[in-house]
């Protein structure tokens, strides 16, 4: 399989001027094309550290991190918006909808900026919608949704460009138990249908659905189990 | 740059903060309407002045001395030989000439007594300023030429003092150059003034005309003469061969004799007036300024409001310049709305109150352009800031705002 993420000997280190905290050390981490991967820890452990620079939202302080063969570490803050665009699905734990536009809209949103035409737009914002199962819900506004169906719109908004990854932060961090399975069982779909789905979590139950699980503590990777079907 | 859904964006949010828009362009409209109402006030006035001049007469001329040591004796008045011997000489080219008899004094009619101010005209007054009678005549060359003691005055007057407008015939007593006098009124005119020039002569008196040669005995002298040219005469060539004669024939220098016409005179006042309407026109900008401040106060609480809206969509692959642009165009667009809205208003004002007092207003396509442009340069200026400030948002600290 196509190595999709590679990760060479990554370091992030914040400097508050005061104190240093050093919250990824020398961090390597392969996931391939296809893969289904949990990413656990307390906090503090270096998982959300780890999340931001998966997501290209932040960059290492040294080390290398090739997404899809691009060298993100060399990239401009502007060539980093566009791989965002077009390489990531962002998933976030409280949706991060934007308010009063309708689900429709929102999830045409990184196509606006994928620059998609309108007709397109509108089209592939339809087929997504009801790909989750909220076709009944194309024009409501995000407060008229509840939780697991503001999170399906996230989901379909994160698949708008067809990225090869799909990034949840602690997707169900905000959700009831039911919900939080719907949600999970969505992502496992997507999976099936051939997505890269990195999850990150503090739940052992989420961290189930998945097919291989990284444990992190205190910057470093502890574990790494890839469990059989 | 996706200047279509930021057009769109900037609209979708200016609806959903409706008041707050609107208070928000209420400083551009404010500002923007003043501005274009005064100046359109400044060049209706202007225009009106202009065409008052137009009715004077440009050809018209004052001419006095004026000593170099500053000291007025008898020989800077002008006498009635003077006028009779420079009527002879420029024949030609002098269309009047009189002595420029002004007074002040009270018309009375029994227990009535009325303030005016007296004009005495010379021969010809008729041929260069129109006087519109509406009752009797006018006063007529040979009322001038013998000394006739008539008099003509305003409708106004009249009615105030007999009760009528048609008071031809009637009787009044004047006190005029220290002399009592009976005056017979031989003819009524009409103020044809313009409604914005009567403001302006608001509460000043109304002119009655007598023949000069009532109010100017023979061996009377007066400061100034009152003319004006021919049609047919060369301003110019006339003023230095006049000025060299009236040198002569008064032994004064020529830079002594002053020479006023009253197209310098209009050109004086327009020029006062532009001035005058671009200085309150620039103190009014001030209050654009302030407008703008304003656009920038709203747009920094928008952008701080929004901060998470903004790390979303840079999650998403927004580029800073795309944030930039999404504000900067929102900013645009407020301040371009209110100042097409104080457009609007500015010359609806102005509109209304030249429709009231009955004035055609000026109002310059350039103003308007001038306006709207610098209200969007003042929502991009002052957008600016707090454009740059989203723009330059890092996502994950936006994204974790609340």
């Amino acid at each position: 399989m196509k190595e999709i993420i590679k990760i060479e000997k990554l370091n992030k280190i914040y400097d508050t001027g005061a104190i240093q905290v050093h919250a990824l050390k020398d961090l390597d981490l392969t996931i391939e094309q296809g893969e289904y991967v949990a990413i656990m820890g307390q906090s503090g452990s270096g998982k959300s550290t780890l999340m931001n620079i998966l997501g290209c939202l932040d960059r290492p302080t040294s080390g290398s991190y090739l997404l899809d063969g691009i060298n993100v570490t060399e990239q401009s803050e502007n060539e980093l918006s566009l791989v965002r665009n077009k390489k990531i699905g962002f998933v976030f734990q409280s949706f991060h909808l934007i308010p009063r536009t309708s689900a429709r809209k929102n999830v045409e949103l990184p196509m606006i900026y994928g620059k998609i035409s309108a007709s397109k737009r509108f089209q592939r914002a339809e087929e997504l919608l009801k790909k989750v199962g909220l076709e009944k819900r194309l024009d409501h506004m995000p407060n008229e949704l509840s939780g697991g169906q503001k999170q399906r719109v996230a989901i379909a908004r994160a698949l708008a460009n067809n990225p090869p990854i799909i990034l949840a932060d602690e997707p169900t961090g905000n959700l009831d138990t039911a919900s939080s399975v719907e949600i999970m069982e969505l992502f496992s779909e997507l999976n099936r249908e051939g997505a890269t789905v990195i999850v990150v979590t503090h739940e052992e139950d989420i961290a189930e659905f998945t097919k291989r699980v990284l444990r992190f503590q205190d910057g470093h990777m502890i574990s790494d189990v890839r469990r059989e079907e | 740059m996706l200047f279509w859904e930021n057009m769109k964006l900037a609209f979708q949010a200016i609806r959903i903060n409706k008041m707050r828009s609107f208070l928000t362009m209420l400083g551009m409209i404010i500002g923007i309407s003043s501005v274009i109402s005064i100046v359109s006030i400044g060049d209706t006035m202007r225009s009106v002045i202009a065409a008052e001049y137009e009715n004077i007469g440009k050809k018209r001329v004052s001419v006095y001395i004026n000593p170099e040591d500053g000291l007025y004796d008898d020989t800077c008045l002008f006498t009635k030989d003077d006028v009779e011997k420079l009527k002879d000489a420029f024949q030609d080219n002098i269309a009047y000439i009189g002595l420029g008899f002004y007074d002040r004094t009270n018309l009375q009619k029994g227990r009535k007594t009325i303030q005016v101010t007296i004009v005495g005209t010379a021969e010809k007054y008729t041929d260069v300023q129109k006087v519109e009678i509406i009752y009797g005549r006018m006063i007529s060359d040979q009322d001038v030429k013998e000394g006739k003691k008539h008099i003509v005055i305003q409708d106004s007057t009249a009615m105030e003092m007999f009760g009528k407008e048609n008071a031809v015939g009637e009787v009044v007593r004047a006190k005029i150059s220290q002399e009592e006098q009976e005056l017979l009124v031989v003819g009524i005119y009409k103020n044809t003034d313009s409604a914005l020039m009567k403001l302006l002569s608001g509460g000043s008196l109304a002119t009655a005309y007598i023949p000069e040669t009532v109010g100017i005995r023979q061996n009377d002298t007066l400061w100034s003469l009152d003319m004006y040219v021919s049609d047919n005469a060369d301003m110019e060539t006339f003023r230095s061969q006049f000025v060299g004669a009236l040198s002569r024939m008064k032994n004064k220098a020529k830079e002594e004799i002053e020479f006023y016409t009253a197209m310098e005179d209009m050109q004086t006042v327009d020029g006062m007036m532009s001035k005058l309407s671009l200085a309150v026109g620039a103190i009014a900008a001030i209050s654009l300024v302030v407008g703008g401040i304003g656009i920038m106060n709203i747009m920094l609480v928008s952008v701080t409001e929004r901060t998470r809206e903004i790390g979303i969509r840079k999650a998403l692959g927004a580029r800073t310049g795309d944030v930039l642009m999404q504000f900067l165009i929102e900013s645009a667009i407020i301040s371009a709305a209110g100042g097409i809205i104080g457009t609007a208003l500015g010359i609806g004002v102005v509109g209304i109150g030249g429709a009231t007092i009955g004035i055609g207003v000026v109002v310059r396509p350039s103003v308007v352009i001038t306006a709207v442009v610098f209200s969007a340069i003042v929502g991009i200026f002052f957008g600016l800031y707090p454009a740059r400030k989203a723009a330059k948002a890092d996502p994950i600290t936006a994204l974790r705002y609340e």
